[in-house]
């Protein structure tokens, strides 16, 4: 029987043929961990009575989740993070102002290629499906990567996707996406990978295939990948000289569900509280009125997703009362924004540049919501507490919708801005 | 480990948050593993005195999506400080794993459980059989037990227990490299 993508790279790692369902324990290409864990794995392994890596040439750290030190504790805690990189040996350390989301530079700079495969400390690792590789989140359990080199997961299902249609006027992959885990539903998610393919995959770029396989985590989805194509052929090779192979699932390999799936969507959408899953379409919840919005996170803070924000925000001024966020994912999505005159267009509607890297999104560390405070915004979840506090609510929308929800001062359908 | 849990039922609904439900948020931040300050808190965001009415080996009863949101372990090992036990319709990925690094014993895709009891209700669990009894209604239902080689992660008591065990094997193996103060003094 044939193989899906997800079960080729996993034979790769273990150099024999593996199947969904085996319980295996493979060596991980890459193991990327951010800064506010490393202090913690540190104590793990000293627990561990363990003060070696298995191989630090294979790890990664990012300072993202609280880029910029706001008080004594984290600006200690970044200089522990410094020293125990160098105490392991730890070969790609990127701290503030050098890569910025771990979720993404490491494909903007080229360490990360198709049909690789990946560990992380944190769920949006899945991002790296983007150009092919498949990333698959830990958590807990990354000192065992650390010390021993792997740890046991069972090879995942695969539910395949075919995107089909066109985009309509002020819809982006975000609502498409955001609907469509919800369509397929966590019993079909829940320990599968989401494998896209189809006929407009070619019309989405680096943004939009990002944001399709960050949101199927929230409905428990193990991974999300693209299959492939001449765009990512193009963009990994002018980002890496390493070579790479696109594999594909074969004709013949088991799937848990085929979708066909259109993007055509007639409505934008949003996520209300108190769980991703809560889409509804933005008509149901326009006139909520909105104190605080975000733009960026692993999801949405790509450079399209500047562009987007820009669309909306050129030449308008953001509502009385109301602060928006917008947080470049990295520093190089900083850059063109700010070559491209976006950050420009930000500043002068009244919006707040914060540091590469995950923005408020990180638990609400930077930037937080008051008590009574609704937020709209381009992050992951909406559970409350994520933007520090339970006492408010937050609605999760594409960068069009937050942006004209923040300059109309309540949430509305961005089309009446386009 | 004996797998056979007799205990109170607790019932809870759906969709108990792992941070906000099962614990105190702040614990995720903070990384808190200390199950006698988390002991304090278990079940808080739903019942601020569950920790002082639960008995070890009772069991709590609960819908789809049990311990969702983002994986962090405390929730679940709140659970295992009070040695309570779990059966649920349906549990996240990422909590699943933490039941078991954290030592718990459990059942999922338990369909329709809730039906099967109230809080208060005397229960006798089997998680190794899957057997799932209700001694106060006279009831009996069967479910898949989670495979075995899971189950031997729980009963060594967890993921700290089990890869302290790995690494002694990969250092008797020399698959590993031995701590430096250990290469030093030898």
């Amino acid at each position: 029987m044939g193989q899906t993508l997800t079960e080729k790279i996993l034979s790769r790692v273990m150099g024999k043929p593996v199947m969904a369902g085996e319980t295996i324990y493979p060596v991980p290409d890459l193991m990327t961990c951010h800064d506010w864990y490393v202090v913690n794995f540190d104590k793990a392994l000293r627990d561990l009575g363990v003060d070696e890596l298995y191989d630090p040439t294979r790890v990664l750290i990012s300072t993202d989740h609280e880029p910029v030190a706001t008080n004594p504790l984290s600006a200690d805690r970044q200089k522990k993070v410094r020293e125990i990189v160098k105490k392991y040996g730890i070969k790609h350390f990127y701290d503030i102002g050098r890569g910025g989301l771990g979720h993404i530079f490491p494909m903007e700079k080229g360490m990360v290629t198709p049909g690789m495969f990946v560990l992380a400390y944190d769920t949006h690792v899945t991002n790296y499906g983007a150009v092919g590789a498949l990333g698959i989140p830990m958590v807990f359990e990354i000192p065992e990567v650390l010390a021993c080199g792997s740890v046991w997961i069972s090879v995942p299902e695969t539910v395949r996707v075919n995107l089909t249609g066109s985009l309509k006027p002020g819809m982006t992959i975000r609502d498409v996406s955001q609907k469509m885990i919800v369509d397929m539903g966590e019993d079909l998610l829940d320990y599968s990978v989401v494998e896209y393919g189809g006929p407009s995959l070619k019309d989405i770029g680096f943004g939009g295939r990002m944001t399709l396989c960050n949101n199927p985590l929230e409905m428990g989805a193990k991974s999300a990948l693209i299959e492939s194509d001449e765009w990512t052929e193009q963009y990994v090779k002018s980002r890496s000289d390493k070579p790479f192979t696109m594999e594909k699932s074969d004709p013949d390999a088991k799937f848990k569900a085929v979708y066909d799936y259109d993007l055509g969507l007639l409505e934008p959408q949003v996520a209300a509280p108190p769980r991703p899953d809560n889409v509804v379409g933005v008509s149901s919840v326009a006139g909520t009125p909105v104190h605080h919005a975000f733009i960026g996170s692993c999801a949405n803070g790509s450079i399209e997703d500047m562009r987007e924000a820009a669309m909306v925000l050129r030449g308008r001024k953001i509502h009385d009362g109301v602060r928006l966020f917008i947080t470049p994912a990295t520093q190089e999505i900083a850059v063109m924004a700010g070559r491209e005159g976006l950050i420009t267009d930000f500043m002068e509607a009244g919006a707040v540049m914060t540091a590469p890297g995950c923005g408020p999104c990180a638990g609400g560390r930077l930037a937080p919501m008051a008590p009574g405070e609704n937020s709209i915004n381009t992050g992951t979840r909406n559970d409350p507490g994520r933007l520090g506090t339970r006492e408010g609510n937050v609605y999760l929308a594409s960068p069009l919708t937050v942006a004209a929800s923040a300059i109309a001062g309540e949430i509305i359908d961005p089309r009446k801005y386009l | 480990m004996d797998f056979v849990y007799q205990g109170k039922c607790w019932k809870f609904g759906d969709n108990l948050a792992v941070d906000a439900d099962l614990t105190k948020k702040e614990f995720a931040s903070s990384r808190e593993t200390r199950l006698e300050v988390l002991r304090e808190f278990v079940m808080c965001g739903v019942d601020p005195d569950f920790h002082k009415k639960a008995k070890p080996h009772d069991i709590v009863v609960a819908g789809r999506r049990f311990a969702q949101g983002n994986p962090h372990i405390q929730g679940l090992l709140g659970l295992k400080s009070l040695d309570l036990g779990f059966v649920c319709e349906t549990i996240p990925r990422g909590s699943y794993r933490n039941a078991i690094n954290a030592g718990v014993p459990f059942m999922t895709k338990c369909w329709g459980v809730p039906d099967q009891c109230e809080t208060g209700d005397d229960l006798r669990v089997d998680f190794a059989k899957g057997t799932f009894e209700n001694l106060t209604r006279g009831t009996r239902v069967r479910y898949e037990p989670i495979p075995n080689v899971l189950l031997e992660k729980i009963a060594i008591g967890g993921w700290e227990k089990t890869v302290a065990l790995r690494i002694a094997t990969m250092r008797a193996q020399g698959l590993m490299k031995p701590t430096k103060a250990v290469a030093a003094s030898a």
